[in-house]
């Protein structure tokens, strides 16, 4: 579990979860509603990251878990509930690669397997070789870059977000997408 | 006249390709946004099973509250009518499972109300 989780934030008035978010800070019962809406957000964050499908579900749960029990303390600072909570998966993924450096599982990009056991296979399939390539080049990228082109891509996180998950000012995190971008077109286009 | 640099240009372009727009950009950062439409097209998000959905859900729900349980039906449900056109075994048995699960529910309220009135 993660021990160093974000400082507490409140919503902004900017927040679209705003609503959702004071709900659940006076009903837990209705942090079903965050829950929903950022379940699969999360989920294909931690996949990306860790390139497998049960350490995948592993991080989320605990960054869910982690999440309603710091949503009390959840505070104004100027952060977005998403940004936030994508914070908490960010920890939540650096210690689940701490751990599996121990056990020296770290899977090779060629083995993601992208999809849960219950997904349609046909979709799968069409899109493996395509999902395989980009995976391959976004996996090479350092860590910092990475996290950038996953939270950007993948989660639809603004550049002012990632600089609040990733303890980045918003010029540094569009140099990093700029660089990484630079790197993929020289990866994918040679 | 304010001079934006680069990355900042680049960056707006990735919000149009994010919002399903194509933006038009100089020739210089045209592959950049190639790429950035590739890989729009290449990641996407991958939603989670559904069994470790519900699963998730059961963890974090507190006894009594009902609320999750619609809303999960109806993420399931919104979710389901896809894979029930492609799989209308499967489906039947998840509906079945619904079903039972709703029956229990029901079976609790009414032990409940009538452990009260006793």
């Amino acid at each position: 579990m993660s021990r160093s989780l974000p400082a507490p934030e409140r919503p902004t008035a900017a927040d679209p979860d705003l609503d959702a978010v004071l709900a659940a800070q006076a009903d837990r019962a209705a942090f079903a509603v965050l829950y929903q809406r950022y379940l699969d957000r999360v989920y294909g964050y931690c996949f990306y990251l860790l390139g497998d499908h049960h350490d995948a579900e592993d991080a989320t749960e605990r960054t869910f878990l982690a999440a309603l029990r710091a949503l009390p303390g959840f505070r104004d600072e100027g952060a977005s509930f998403r940004a936030w909570l994508f914070r908490i998966a960010r920890n939540t993924v650096l210690n689940a690669r701490r751990g599996r450096i121990r056990r020296r599982t770290e899977p090779l990009p060629d083995s993601f397997d992208r999809a849960a056991p219950d997904s349609d296979p046909a979709g799968m399939v069409a899109q493996a070789d395509e999902l395989r390539r980009a995976l391959r080049v976004v996996h090479q990228l350092p860590d910092d870059r990475r996290q950038v082109i996953l939270l950007r891509f993948v989660d639809g996180l603004s550049s002012r977000e990632i600089g609040l998950v990733l303890d980045r000012s918003e010029g540094a995190v569009r140099v990093l997408l700029h660089r990484a971008l630079r790197d993929l077109a020289a990866r994918l286009h040679p | 006249m304010i001079t934006r640099t680069r990355a900042e240009r680049l960056d707006e372009a990735v919000d149009g390709i994010l919002s399903g727009a194509a933006p038009a950009v100089e020739p210089e950062l045209r592959p950049l946004v190639d790429t950035a439409s590739l890989l729009r097209a290449a990641l996407p998000p991958l939603p989670a099973g559904e069994r470790f959905e519900a699963r998730l859900a059961s963890r974090l729900l507190r006894p009594g509250h009902l609320v999750w349980l619609a809303v999960l039906l109806g993420h399931a449900a919104g979710r389901g009518i896809g894979r029930a056109m492609r799989h209308p075994g499967r489906s039947l048995a998840a509906v079945g499972g619904v079903v039972t699960a709703l029956a229990a529910l029901v079976a609790v309220g009414f032990t409940r109300r009538a452990a009260r009135r006793g």
